[in-house]
């Protein structure tokens, strides 16, 4: 990996932000319903609404508008969230942390357990376990997050005999445990598709590896079958894996929206969900473009990750 | 190897495969793929197995590896190693066996080595495995062998990925993980196919140095008679799955039994059995370029700034020379040569600079090219599978060029598809088919059929032979050439194989690193002012052991 390669891909990263704050800026001119009317409520007058909009400049071209908020926005101001009058920036920041320890715990959860299934039923493919595993697995794809929520509360948090809280959230500064009590359910309901996806495709990667010249020359050779898989297929199975996975990251984050609402965590998702019945446009674009720069920035480190498992994968 | 010269001493073959028959079970029923196989190698002895693609002859080696797939089923015989059935032993048994007294080298090394491992830790395990080597022991005793197969700076290589190394040097790299555990026999799974003309007679030489100092015995798998005349002491030849022939090589090919064999050894390209009679006009010109030079990897896009510099390679040099009408001219040259840069040029499928004049007018650029020359040029290539629509029946496919140049009525073009599917010796009822019904010989037949539909004046034949078997390759071209001297077509054939371009090209341009380097009538291939290149590639390649030569070469046997 060169250092030019790195420079190139953090340019493309600033591209794509960029185009999305067009797209972000021009969405939020379409809506009906400005700022203006937003602050005024709905029984302002005509009057006061135009003489709102002068005052916050929304009667201004909307290129200028346009350019105005992304110079603000370069310089990290985000604007004032027009239902809580607060800085954008203070409002988004923590919900921005809460999502990233759910979305982190899930992610981590999801690997550990996914890889070494899918690797599992690859090398026992075609038995009983395999099938059973991939039944599972199969379901699992089918289910959407909403449904596993539902299915994990009425498990586990039960009324009358709760093993977990219903919601809610404890910063793992205040209580490590009291975090975790409360992270498992949003976790494995965010997870649990994911993990069933992931699996799906580790066990069709590794599949293809078992079934290559390379394993049958390993065999071949007289090598122990677990020296075959742990040494000779795992590594050829990792980078595909991890492909997988940040692609899988688009997906995590749509999910915990609908995860944050059920599990009433104070989150990203949450503070969205909140933000659109409000209208709250500066909140909306923010949430927006961190959510696409994330995306953007883990797809960038899957392929770090990728050239360093892959001898064959040289970025220039 | 202690084994193998008690075995010497008491005549006892290395391997003896006794009436064994093996079957793969489909959801139609068993599908025989070995029946009652006999046969055996003695001590030190190279056994040369040939036989055309679904021959069998890579179950055979499956089967004595052990390497059988689930639904394999061994329904009689026996393979003996040294005196011990391999059927009777345990997976155990078998995998401390595999790789310490039978090992395998295989067709692509590309392929069979792990890419994301170096290549030293995959000659090192093979050692710590079966000869109980610490790891550094293991790594020296490899470097060793790597040194033994002939690479200049082995301690270097060790620490490579197989792709940091060329296709000779890995295979090099396979080679020396089979003998380095000293086995008693080696199998070789056409182990010079995947690689270049020259790289691959350096294999081959490799493989004669290392069998008269280790004495191994090999078990040598091939689809090329005349590869095996040159390695093997004794040679069976197998054909759906039965041999059909066995014994000293001398006998196979001076005077085989089967028919199967004499066909064999008839279609193996043979230089000196030319099979084009006729001689051009010599002075029709009908093609000719003149300073033709292509550049690979230049590209501009709009996100050009985002993506790296790309190498430019040039496919093509100053390429300038010229094709009378109803000429063949043959173009060789080792793969990345620019022998398929040329052809995709002259069908128009490239970006090139320089000047290609056809007929009257001259064209100098793709997007100069027009319509006229389109249907003047055509081409076929390589692989059948990929350029025949596999959603189109074979009517269709040939209706299309009928169509699109309007030669036929349209009341007509049924006949017409008729006539060409005859003229390819295809039974008419053919029209009705898809490709996937056509075997790989035929489905390249309806490709030349397509081609010669357009009535063109010259057809670009790029390796239209080398995906196909030998008895197939050889009816292939002796289709192409009939078809070529009835119409008058000039034929620019591309191929890498230099006997068969010197049974039917008129004149023969070599190719290497986008440059043409000598051009020559066929008939002065041997001639001392060839290019020292031409020279080197001629000597790379195996002719076919003539009777008279069998007898000088197998006085090489131990």
């Amino acid at each position: 990996m060169s250092p030019a390669y790195f420079l190139r891909r953090l340019l493309a990263v600033a591209l794509v932000l960029w185009i999305v704050t067009i797209a972000v800026f021009a969405i939020t001119m379409v809506l009906p319903g400005n700022a203006a009317i937003m602050i005024l409520g709905e029984y302002a007058t005509p009057d006061q609404v135009a003489a709102m909009e002068i005052r916050l400049g929304l009667n201004r071209p909307a290129a200028i508008q346009y350019l105005e908020w992304l110079f603000n926005l370069l310089q990290g101001d985000f604007g004032m969230s027009l239902r809580l009058s607060l800085p954008v920036s203070d409002v988004v920041g923590s919900a921005f942390r809460n999502s990233a320890l759910l979305a982190a715990t899930a992610l981590v959860a999801v690997t550990v357990v996914a890889v070494p299934v899918g690797m599992l039923t690859a090398v026992k493919r075609g038995t009983k376990a395999d099938l059973g595993i991939s039944l599972v697995a199969y379901v699992g794809t089918a289910m959407p997050e909403f449904v596993t929520a539902t299915l994990l509360l009425v498990i586990f948090a039960a009324p009358g005999n709760p093993l977990l809280p219903a919601g809610g959230f404890i910063p793992p500064g205040e209580s490590v445990a009291g975090f975790f009590n409360h992270v498992i359910l949003p976790a494995g309901a965010l997870g649990l598709i994911l993990t069933a996806h992931i699996a799906r495709q580790v066990r069709s990667e590794m599949s293809d590896v078992l079934a290559s010249d390379y394993i049958r020359a390993a065999r071949l050779k007289g090598l122990r079958e677990r020296r075959v898989i742990w040494g000779h297929a795992l590594p050829n199975s990792l980078a595909p894996a991890v492909a997988v996975i940040s692609l899988d990251i688009g997906y995590l984050l749509g999910g915990i929206i609908v995860v944050e609402e059920i599990f009433a965590w104070p989150g990203l998702g949450r503070l969205l969900i909140l933000a659109l019945e409000n209208r709250d446009l500066p909140v909306i674009q923010a949430i927006t473009l961190l959510l696409a720069m994330v995306y953007a920035l883990s797809n960038l480190l899957s392929d770090l990750v990728i050239a360093a498992l892959d001898p064959r994968v040289r970025y220039e | 190897m202690t084994n193998s010269r008690a075995a010497a001493a008491n005549g006892q073959p290395v391997l003896d495969v006794r009436d064994y028959s093996l079957a793969y079970g489909t959801p139609a029923g068993p599908v025989e793929a070995l029946r009652n196989v006999s046969l055996s190698i003695r001590p030190g002895r190279t056994l040369g197995l040939v036989g055309e693609s679904g021959s069998g002859k890579t179950s055979l080696a499956w089967a004595i590896m052990r390497y059988l797939p689930a639904n394999a089923v061994e329904t009689s015989g026996e393979l003996v190693l040294l005196g011990e059935d391999l059927r009777t032993k345990s997976l155990e048994e078998i995998q401390d066996l595999r790789g310490r007294r039978v090992c395998m080298v295989f067709q692509d090394p590309g392929a069979s080595l792990n890419p994301v491992l170096r290549l030293g830790d995959q000659i090192a395990e093979a050692l710590v495995r079966h000869r109980a080597l610490s790891q550094k022991d293991a790594r020296d005793e490899g470097e060793a062998w790597l040194a033994r197969t002939g690479i200049s700076r082995p301690s270097e290589m060790m620490n490579r990925y197989p792709h940091e190394a060329s296709g000779g040097e890995k295979q090099r790299v396979v080679i020396a993980t089979a003998f380095a555990c000293n086995p008693e026999m080696i199998i070789f799974d056409e182990p010079t196919t995947a690689l270049d003309i020259i790289t691959a007679r350096q294999i081959l030489d490799l493989f004669d140095d290392l069998h008269d100092e280790t004495g191994v015995t090999a078990l040598y798998i091939s689809h090329d008679l005349g590869l095996v005349s040159r390695v093997a002491q004794d040679v069976a030849v197998i054909n759906q799955g039965a041999i059909v022939e066995f014994g000293p090589r001398e006998h196979v090919f001076t005077r085989p039994s089967h028919s199967y064999t004499r066909d064999l050894v008839e279609a193996v390209p043979n230089p000196d059995h030319r099979i084009v009679t006729s001689e051009p006009d010599a002075e029709d010109a009908l093609l000719s370029l003149d300073e033709v030079n292509v550049m690979y990897g230049r590209g501009k896009n709009i996100l050009s700034f985002l993506q790296p510099k790309r190498e430019v390679v040039q496919g093509a040099r100053n390429v300038s020379f010229g094709l009378r009408a109803g000429e063949i001219l043959g173009i060789v040259g080792e793969s990345g040569s620019g022998k398929s840069t040329i052809a995709k040029t002259l069908a128009g499928l490239q970006d090139f600079e320089g000047s290609v004049a056809f007929g009257p007018r001259s064209y100098s650029g793709r997007h100069k090219i027009d319509r006229a020359y389109r249907r003047a040029v055509q081409i076929v290539f390589q692989h059948p599978d990929a350029s025949l629509n596999p959603r189109q029946t074979i009517g269709k496919i040939l209706s299309r060029p009928l169509k699109l140049y309007d030669l036929v009525p349209r009341s007509e073009r049924s006949r017409r598809v008729r006539d060409l599917l005859r003229s390819v010796f295809l039974p008419e009822d053919y029209a009705e088919r898809f490709p996937h019904e056509l075997s790989g010989g035929e489905k390249q037949r309806v490709a030349i059929a397509r081609a010669f539909a357009a009535e063109p004046r010259l057809v670009i034949c790029d390796e239209i032979t080398s995906s196909l078997d030998v008895s197939v390759q050889a009816s292939v071209a002796r289709l192409l050439v009939d078809l070529q001297q009835k119409t008058g077509t000039a034929c620019l054939f591309i191929t890498h194989d230099l006997n068969l371009v010197r049974q039917l090209a008129h004149r023969i341009a070599v190719m290497r690193n986008g440059d043409l380097v000598d051009l020559f009538e066929s008939s002065q291939a041997r001639a001392p002012e060839r290019h020292p290149y031409t020279t080197q590639l001629l000597d790379a390649v195996p002719v076919p052991v003539e009777a008279s030569q069998v007898s000088s070469a197998a006085e090489r046997a131990p």
